[in-house]
């Protein structure tokens, strides 16, 4: 047996007019998904930033003259990238006063039609002898180095562990996967300098486009510097000391993200609000048309004997009921816009991803949720009260 | 006191009651102080021309508005030293209103509708006698028509068998057989017959003839002053 409660009645008026009952939750859906997607984007970003700095493990990048930008966006993105720089700028950089540690890297660009990946990836190879950025992670998952032929990859990449992945002609086993860090070594492929070297050899025979490196090339040298020293002067040593180099911090690398989302930011600020206070004038606005033409049952039900309360509460409930609705619809569609478009976001963007931890999720929607129903609560109150101090008698009048 | 010992027994009491409109410059006087008592468990017809205040007397002692100046007491009680809630909850206790025209919820089936008034009072939900109140009005297998659906005779009827639902012991009637054939008229006569045969006050504005002379006490109003009808068999006490 139901009961014809309050919300029955609400629901029973929403599903009088479903057109407007659309528009608004239509409207409020709007403000809420783009206030949950952007944040979840924003934060995304902001914790990607934290986990790949750290994963990166090196305080400062040399990178060849000339080569900054490219290789802050590989290291960003995974966007593939190539530059090279003789062998012997690791030892003057090792040489410099304040560089505790330093390893190098070779990037290499893979082939597209490389079999285990739709797109480029970059192939980076690694100096097991001083790296400190794979081996601490090898030493802790696999327990021991690589074996030439042996590659640990980024978790976008689309193999698994015990696979096998082809480049330029060879075949390498997939020893591990690293965990996902939203930024551009998720996309890459790891294998040590020597097997790097070879495959750049014997591209010449088996691979369709060969290689031309020669051993010794390096990309990259990452630095740890030492404690208590300042990284900025460090920095400065290497530019001056070691010619035809420039240095990538760890503190540009995320300065250059946050520039690039910052505009996007504020963009998303104004937009977001805009929509929000528009969202509240529209419900405001319905709210206002529909107190006016139910005067009548007002009244009437005011002669029935319900109280001004009721009918207070009976028109907030309506416009929370579709507040609500357009709350959980935003984030919805929202969440599902985000999750299809991320890629093209991100590389348009230019900015690391990473899917937040699942308590961030619920507190970001509890968040959109509320105000949402706030929004409701808040548009629709003047309505409401104006409802409900009608005399009963007035209003039957005034909506004949 | 000699107010309070006459109040007692009577169902509606009201006191030199005016309601006045301010239409643009001028006054619009609907109801004139209007003196008058109806003993529990009268039927009173109040007939009038047009524009009389009929409907205003009505909502006043309904306490659907508020007066300019004067009192109106039902069963007792000065009800406009009440609060909302307690004033809502004699409205829905007391009172069963009949408005002169269509006044059902739109979005609530015939059934529903009936049921209404008891929502308020926090009775437990009873569908069985809304059916019944739907059958006495003749409307049975109309229980699950929306008001779209139904004519305006039967929409008038749906209407009264709400003004019943929770049995008020005072019933304020505003030319509740405005469109219906005589036949049908005459049917609900007879429901206000037996109801006020069990002693509910009913007080019936109505422009029919067979209405008013069923009521055994006629009152005239005549812009906005009450007077009694002198040749309707009246048997006041
Ligand atoms: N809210 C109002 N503002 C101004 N004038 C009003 C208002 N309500 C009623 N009136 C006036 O008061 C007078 C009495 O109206 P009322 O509705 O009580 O008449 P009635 O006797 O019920 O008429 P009818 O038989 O046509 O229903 C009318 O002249 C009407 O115009
Ligand atoms: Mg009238």
């Amino acid at each position: 047996m139901k009961r014809l409660g309050l919300l029955y009645l609400a629901a029973q008026n929403l599903r009088r007019k479903p057109f407007r009952s659309f528009v608004t939750i239509a409207i409020v859906g709007l403000a809420a998904g783009t206030l949950f997607s952007a944040t979840l984007l924003i934060g995304s970003v902001d914790r990607s930033l934290e986990v790949g700095m750290e994963r990166l493990g090196a305080d400062l990048l040399v990178v060849p003259e000339g080569y900054q930008e490219s290789g802050q966006t590989a290291l960003i993105t995974g966007a593939p990238t190539s530059f090279y720089m003789d062998g012997a700028v690791l030892g003057q950089v090792s040489s410099i006063s304040g560089v505790d540690q330093a390893s190098p890297q070779l990037f290499i660009e893979s082939m597209v039609s490389s079999q285990c990946c739709t797109g480029h990836v970059q192939i980076v190879g690694y100096d097991p002898g001083s790296d400190f950025v794979i081996n601490p992670w090898l030493a802790q998952n696999l327990n021991r180095t690589l074996n030439p032929d042996e590659v640990v990859i980024g978790s976008l990449i689309l193999a698994n562990k015990g696979e096998q992945v082809h480049f330029y002609g060879h075949n390498f086993d997939v020893a591990g996967v690293l965990d996902a860090t939203g930024m551009g070594a998720d996309e890459s492929v790891f294998m040590s300098l020597d097997t790097a070297y070879l495959m750049a050899a014997e591209s010449a025979q088996v691979a369709e486009s060969p290689l031309d490196i020669k051993p010794g090339t390096i990309s990259s040298v990452l630095v740890k510097i030492a404690p208590g020293a300042n990284i900025d002067q460090v920095s400065q040593r290497i530019k001056t000391t070691v010619p035809g180099t420039m240095v990538i911090t760890a503190n540009e690398l995320s300065r250059s993200v946050t520039d690039r989302i910052s505009g996007f930011k504020r963009g998303f600020i104004a937009v977001d609000a805009i929509v929000w206070v528009m969202s509240l004038l529209t419900i405001a606005a319905i709210f206002s048309m529909i107190v006016n033409e139910r005067q009548r049952e007002i009244g009437l039900l005011r002669a029935m004997g319900s109280t001004r309360r009721f009918i207070f509460r009976l028109m907030l409930a309506e416009a929370v009921i579709l507040t609500a609705a357009g709350g959980i619809a935003g984030i919805f569609v929202g969440g599902a816009a985000l999750f299809i478009f991320k890629t093209v976001i991100t590389s348009s963007l230019g900015i690391p991803y990473l899917w937040p931890p699942i308590l961030t999720f619920v507190e970001l929607t509890f968040i959109t949720l509320s105000l949402a129903v706030f929004s409701g609560a808040v548009s629709s109150l003047y309505p409401a009260i104006s409802s409900s101090r009608l005399e009963p008698y007035a209003a039957i009048r005034q909506g004949e | 006191m000699t107010d309070e010992a006459r109040t007692d027994d009577a169902m509606i009491v009201l006191k030199d009651l005016s309601k006045a409109y301010k239409v643009g410059p001028s006054t619009v006087r609907a109801v004139d102080s209007v003196d008058l008592e109806i003993p529990r468990g009268q039927m009173v017809s109040i007939v009038g021309h047009s524009g009389s205040g009929k409907t205003t007397l009505l909502s006043l002692m309904g306490g659907l508005t508020k007066p300019s100046s004067g009192r109106v007491i039902i069963d007792g009680i000065n009800i406009w030293n009440l609060s909302d809630k307690e004033m809502s909850q004699l409205r829905n206790e007391k009172i069963g209103f009949s408005f002169q025209f269509a006044s059902l919820m739109p979005t609530l089936n015939a059934m529903d509708n009936v049921s209404l008034p008891s929502t308020f009072s926090g009775r437990p939900h009873d569908n069985s006698r809304a059916v019944n109140l739907l059958k006495l009005v003749g409307l049975e297998d109309r229980i699950y028509s929306y008001p779209e659906q139904l004519s305006g005779g039967e929409q008038r009827r749906v209407a009264l068998a709400r003004t019943l639902m929770n049995e008020p012991r005072l019933i304020l009637a505003d030319e509740p057989t405005g469109d219906l054939d005589e036949e049908t008229e005459a049917d609900i006569l007879e429901i206000f017959r037996r109801i006020n045969g069990e002693g509910v006050t009913i007080v019936i504005v109505t422009h029919s003839r067979a209405v008013a002379s069923q009521a055994e006490r006629a009152l005239r109003m005549h812009r906005g002053h009450l007077s009694e009808e002198a040749d309707v068999g009246a048997s006041r006490p």
